[in-house]
């Protein structure tokens, strides 16, 4: 630490962060273009009426695990009830809920309301459940809204996991979920 | 004439194929990068205010660390600090024997690799996993990295499938991976398909994330405000890596500091879109607390980092995010590969570090660069590159690392243009080495006459024909 104080030369402000941003008028329809575009991620617009089981059912009808704890979601397993996150894993198909969702690269904030996280990354296919009025043009404002749960874990998710590490080859399914639904409601 | 790095990039450019893909694929991914800088039009800001963060942080840097290890602390992490390396690989170690750790899951980090982690835990006995995909078919090969961001770019798929394979990878997770493509396995095989192969890594590795006692994860970021940590990645091997086994370990240079969330947001929107040409990676994860049961450990690495601070010329390389634009972009580096370069971190940021790092050791890679300065154009934070290369240049001499030619040459240059009526009698005498012998003019002059003719001189210098008018053109 001394060393470190010693070595400072000169000091430097922090810079002012007014400056304008990148601003969409239509920001779910941004969203929604950069979710199925870049981050490839399917959408579905809840409509009045639609019922959520019967949506995640007709995305994934070979699903044969379902694993969430989000109210109202059918599911075979709870990530709050599981002994140990290991045994998550076999999930086909997992439910989060997503709290804001960014127009300009399709991040959705998935904060940790569940005992064991593993369930958000150990399924092949994940379904995002975010309310359209909780989408923003930009980071910056994504950022001024999130809050960290108590569990004190949270990420921003982008798409199915990828990789391009053979040749450059992009293929979906990585290490984590292979598919992303994001239902709006 | 030649340096270490010109000797071994001369080695890579043998094959001409070799050379066009891994040019072409770099150049795609810089032309990406500009596709995405376009489009978002306040980039330019971006950038600036993220040199002026980076500057501020760096130079208020111990009152962060307090402050972020404060917080990190009221969290419930463990916060370690090491001094250098070794300090570094014991305190892992001391961590991973007091949980009695056999066999541990990483992700990608370019400190662990800075610190040689993975070959002293092998050494004491500890199963090393790199979850990574590139990371971990290097580590299968046994070979280092040769860029910081797609470390296995130059393995073809051919060499993927045939390590895979001498690991019973194939053998044991080839038809779970067909299935799952609902794909015919001999088919898939016989073109080394990429989908394939990726999917025999991911049941192969979905193994050893059940398996292992713990997860290690560099820091793409630290939040002083917060005392958590970003790590980002498009693969979602870090979420693995730490949602399962019991304990998390942080491996964080003290350099990765920024101050709150409202500055995260400005490196989050550069950091994916500068390094591979995305709007984001798929995955920017925020690490506060440990998992309700289990253990989080961040271990603050300085490794000569303090000294750096010191240094006048090169303490802005501390501003580096790792996003490999530089490389991506440099002529040099992508007509020379990584294992050109005698550092683990290639290119432009890679020269300046290893000089930094052991300048006896490193000073080969200062004339892998032009000094196009295409580095500093791309820099997200505006690293000074080429001018760093340039002043290293200039202090070969004085760290007696001069080339004794180019050395010899320079002072005869020095003594002609210091003597006009030398260098005009020369200029007078040049159009006789026209008339000579080819085997005489023709001596190579070191890797200059390589694939170059002798030029011919003019019959008259440019001098001449001024003072002549320019009338006998």
């Amino acid at each position: 630490m001394s060393r470190l104080r010693g070595n400072v030369r000169e000091t430097y402000d922090m810079p002012d962060l007014s400056f304008a941003k990148l601003v969409y008028p239509d920001r779910v329809g941004a969203f929604i273009k950069t979710a199925t575009t870049a981050a490839g991620a399917s959408v579905i617009e809840m409509q009045e009426g639609d019922d959520i089981n019967e949506l995640i059912r007709r995305a994934y009808p070979n699903a044969k695990t379902i694993a969430s704890n989000v109210p109202g979601v059918k599911a075979d397993l709870n990530p709050d009830d599981v002994a140990k996150p290991q045994d998550l894993d076999g999930t086909d198909v997992s439910v989060v809920a997503g709290s804001v969702g960014c127009a300009e690269n399709a991040c959705i904030w998935i904060p940790q309301t569940m005992k064991q996280r593993a369930v958000c990354f150990i399924c092949e296919y994940l379904v995002i459940i975010l309310d359209r009025d909780n989408i923003v043009s930009n980071m910056h404002e994504a950022y001024s809204r999130i809050e960290m749960p108590e569990l004190g874990f949270g990420a921003f998710i982008s798409g199915p996991s990828k990789t391009a590490d053979i040749e450059q080859a992009l293929v979906y399914g990585a290490q984590s979920f292979c598919g992303v639904t994001i239902i709006l409601r | 004439m030649s340096t270490q790095h010109s000797r071994k990039a001369n080695e890579f450019v043998k094959d001409t194929a070799v050379v066009d893909r891994h040019d072409a694929t770099f150049w795609a991914v810089r032309s990406r990068r500009d596709t995405m800088a376009h489009e978002v039009p306040e980039w330019e800001d971006l950038r600036e205010a993220a040199s002026r963060i980076k500057k501020h942080t760096v130079t208020h840097l111990a009152d962060y660390l307090e402050k972020f290890a404060a917080n990190a602390g009221r969290n419930g992490v463990q916060v370690h600090w090491a001094k250098d390396a070794d300090e570094y690989n014991a305190i892992v170690l001391e961590i991973l024997r007091a949980h009695d750790v056999r066999k541990v899951v990483k992700s990608k980090s370019m400190l662990t690799e800075e610190c040689g982690l993975n070959d002293s835990l092998i050494a004491h006995g500890i199963d090393v996993v790199e979850t990574d995909l590139g990371e971990r078919i290097l580590q299968l090969l046994g070979v280092p990295p040769s860029h910081i961001v797609m470390p296995a770019i130059h393995i073809t798929r051919e060499q993927v499938l045939e390590c895979f394979r001498a690991h019973g990878i194939i053998e044991k997770e080839g038809r779970k991976a067909a299935d799952s493509m609902n794909g015919d396995l001999d088919k898939l095989v016989a073109e080394a398909d990429p989908t394939f192969l990726t999917r025999c890594a991911r049941y192969h590795l979905r193994d050893n994330f059940m398996t292992a006692d713990c997860g290690m994860t560099g820091a793409n970021f630290g939040i002083a405000a917060t005392g958590e940590v970003v790590v980002c990645t498009n693969e979602g091997n870090a979420d693995m890596s730490t949602s399962i086994p019991p304990l998390h370990i942080v491996s964080m240079g003290i350099e990765k500091l920024i101050p709150d969330y409202e500055s995260m947001a400005v490196f989050q929107r550069l950091l994916a879109r500068n390094g591979t040409g995305q709007p984001t990676t798929v995955y920017t994860s925020h690490f506060r607390r440990p998992r309700p049961g289990s253990e989080m450990h961040i271990i603050l690495v300085d490794n000569g980092r303090s000294d750096i601070l010191g240094n006048e010329d090169h303490w802005q390389t501390l501003k580096c995010m790792r996003c490999g634009a530089c490389m991506n972009t440099c002529p040099v580096y992508r007509r020379s590969g990584g294992y050109s370069y005698s550092y683990f971190i290639p290119g432009p940021i890679g020269i300046n570090l290893g000089m930094l790092r052991d300048s006896d050791k490193h000073y080969g890679n200062c004339s892998a660069c032009s000094l196009c300065c295409s580095c500093d154009n791309v820099c997200p934070v505006k690293v000074d590159l080429s001018t760093q290369i340039y002043k290293w240049r200039q202090q070969l001499d004085s760290m007696h690392h001069a080339d004794p030619m180019k050395k010899t040459m320079s002072e005869g240059m020095k003594v002609m243009f210091d003597h006009p009526g030398l260098y005009t009698a020369a200029l007078r005498m040049a159009p006789l080495a026209n008339h000579m012998p080819s085997w005489l003019t023709g001596i190579a002059m070191g890797p200059w006459c390589e694939a170059h003719d002798m030029p011919r001189f003019a019959k008259k210098s440019f001098h001449q024909l001024w003072k002549s008018g320019l009338d006998e053109k």
